[in-house]
């Protein structure tokens, strides 16, 4: 399990964070949501333990994140950023690959696992492609091929894939796509922990759902019982009506149409 | 025309293997050309009777030429070209630019100033000897090319980290601060220690001496080598610093370890030999764009790389104009620039380079 207390950070003298609690389960897929600004991107960093001045504490598998190793964090946890750009032209099977430098067994096993991983995210048949010729919702994918990768392994303790808006760029279909396959991650023992901006997808696809604002968590629970019109609407500021979807039975909101005067109020 | 040859792992083996022998191969050639021409038997002949394998005495011109003067200048120059063609290479992949050269951290500039300084000032505190001119210009030259560097390393550190961008334009502004105090410098030159500075500035391989050469292989050798085992880090870095990290790569020591050593093996070439431009811009392009970007060949087929580039350009120096020589800097400028703009233009046509 990783997870987070009393999270605090400031940067500058501005309040980023303040007393954020957070947990994500093996085997689960937790979604943080939330308005620009509200300290996601930021929470996601210091769980990767990219930043690390922060209040607070990190446990991760029961140890605390400070005492890992560089190479020991990247055995435990992948993490995949909104976009990476890529300056060389690495083929697609060398990027990937990159993922299991430190995890290396038999050359043998390695191909096998990556293999496996580049079939389920369908990037199998560019294995020898240029990458900077594919397109973004292309290349996206081979960087989660790269993510899942790293932390594919059966081990004895769980790993964590951490995903910062992973689909900010991409078609539905691609969307879709990229939740299903993190969504197949969890049945390996790995807890997954998401930035969502499609709420709708969110709900979709999470256990368990964080709400944040202003640097503080507004309100988390089983997916399904926290995504309530109250508390999306203190959330986002934004007026919005929940239904229910019978098809993939699951709720699905549509913000209703935002006047400047609504605005106004919504702010206040 | 060259064809980029998408590149498998097990190829990786067959690239280098061929490298090497065309490595060896030129080294026989530039062992065998010269004013006079050793040929290949009598090189073996004399290689053999030094080793004490053969107690066959050689033609002891031939062995003189062979033995004091182009031996420790091949050698001299493969070292040079190495370490200039694998510090380029790791540092377009560190600085994830492939415009980058050593030259960007200020070694050169550093080492340029003070030979200027040294050339104006310094002989006429300790005069025109030859231990002034041999030892103590190079010596100069290092520990100016030295300075530069820490210093644009540290104005690179915020917070505890090297922040590329800022490394690069504290480099730009070592750069013309250097390039200013030299004007600054040869304001009080004369013709003559201007002519031996404009010189010094376009290299020059001549002055090798198998003294130089026992006492620089090993800081060559180990720092070149060094930066071999940073193909993986350089792989994950060229995705990005933070996916680096993620990957369990300690970026910031990478960071430190190749800026220390590039300037170590770049500082230590340029007291040698002088500045000697575009092999470590060039050759890790070459390798790039013929083959592909993955630092597991790039790396070390720019270290084999390097020599031979730079082997050649000193043979067409040396005899080209026969009996003066070339500036070595001139030609390897003269050879590589539309060479590389070739290779630009097509490269263009082929999104080689990432535009976005």
């Amino acid at each position: 399990m990783i997870e987070a207390k009393h999270i605090g950070l400031s940067i500058n003298g501005k309040t980023l964070l303040n007393d954020v609690n957070l947990s994500v389960q093996p085997g689960t897929f937790t979604a943080i949501a939330g308005p620009n600004g509200a300290g996601k991107s930021s929470l996601l960093k210091i769980l990767s333990h990219e930043l690390t001045h922060y209040k607070g504490e990190v446990r991760i598998n029961d140890v605390v994140a400070s005492s890992y190793s560089v190479a020991q964090l990247s055995a435990v946890r992948a993490v995949l950023p909104q976009h990476s750009h890529v300056q060389f032209p690495f083929t697609v099977k060398q990027i990937v690959e990159m993922g299991r430098q430190h995890f290396k067994t038999t050359s043998k096993n390695n191909d096998a696992l990556l293999e496996e991983v580049m079939e389920l995210t369908g990037v199998v048949d560019w294995a020898n492609r240029n990458y900077l010729t594919l397109s973004g919702g292309e290349q996206q994918r081979v960087q989660l091929t790269r993510v899942l990768a790293q932390v594919w392994d059966q081990k004895t303790f769980p790993r964590y894939v951490l995903l910062d808006e992973p689909t900010s760029s991409l078609d539905i279909a691609q969307q879709q796509l990229i939740f299903s396959l993190v969504k197949k991650a969890c049945e390996r023992n790995i807890g997954v922990l998401a930035v969502v901006h499609d709420l709708n997808q969110a709900v979709q696809f999470a256990d368990h759902l964080y709400f944040m604002r202003n640097g503080a968590v507004v309100a988390q629970g089983e997916s399904k019982t926290v995504f309530t019109k109250p508390i999306i609407e203190e959330t986002f500021c934004c007026r919005v009506n929940v239904y229910h979807d019978p098809c993939t039975n699951c709720p699905y909101i549509v913000p209703e149409r935002t006047t400047l005067s609504t605005l106004k109020t919504a702010s206040v | 025309m060259i064809a980029a040859i998408p590149l498998k792992q097990q190829k990786v083996g067959t690239v280098l293997g061929v490298l090497a022998v065309v490595l060896v191969m030129v080294m026989i050639v530039a062992l065998s050309i010269g004013q006079v021409t050793i040929p290949v038997k009598d090189i073996v002949m004399i290689m053999l009777y030094k080793a004490g394998l053969t107690a066959q005495e050689p033609d002891a011109v031939l062995e003189t030429v062979l033995w004091s003067i182009r031996l420790p200048r091949i050698i001299m120059t493969v070292l040079i070209g190495a370490a200039l063609a694998i510090s380029g290479a790791a540092m377009q992949g560190l600085f994830r630019n492939p415009l980058v050269e050593p030259g960007l951290i200020g070694v050169s500039s550093g080492a340029a100033l003070a030979v200027v300084a040294f050339v104006v000032f310094g002989i006429a505190l300790i005069g025109n000897s030859v231990f002034g001119t041999s030892v103590m210009m190079p010596v100069a030259a290092f520990v100016g090319g030295f300075v530069a560097t820490m210093l644009v390393m540290k104005i690179g550190q915020q917070l505890g980290k090297t922040n590329i961008a800022v490394l690069i334009l504290g480099g730009v502004a070592i750069n013309a601060l250097a390039g200013a105090l030299m004007g600054l410098v040869i304001f009080y030159a004369d013709e003559n220690q201007l002519r031996m500075f404009t010189f010094w500035t376009l290299g020059d391989l001549g002055g090798a001496t198998w003294q130089k050469v026992l006492i620089t292989a090993p800081v060559l050798l180990l720092s070149s080598v060094w930066m071999l085992t940073y193909q993986f880090p350089l792989n994950a870095i060229a995705i990005g610093e933070a996916e680096a990290f993620h990957m369990g790569v300690d970026v910031e020591r990478v960071k430190k370890s190749i800026v220390f050593f590039s300037a170590l093996a770049v500082g230590v070439s340029v007291s040698l030999a002088g500045i000697i431009g575009f092999i470590g811009l060039v050759v890790p392009h070459l390798v790039r764009v013929i083959f592909r970007a993955d630092n597991r060949l790039v790396l070390p087929a720019s270290l084999l790389g390097g020599p031979i580039l730079l082997l050649l350009s000193d043979l067409l120096a040396r005899t080209l104009v026969a009996p003066t020589e070339l500036p070595i800097g001139v030609v390897t400028a003269l050879i590589g620039a539309p060479f590389f703009i070739f290779l630009l233009i097509r490269a263009n046509h082929r999104n080689e380079f990432n535009t976005r």
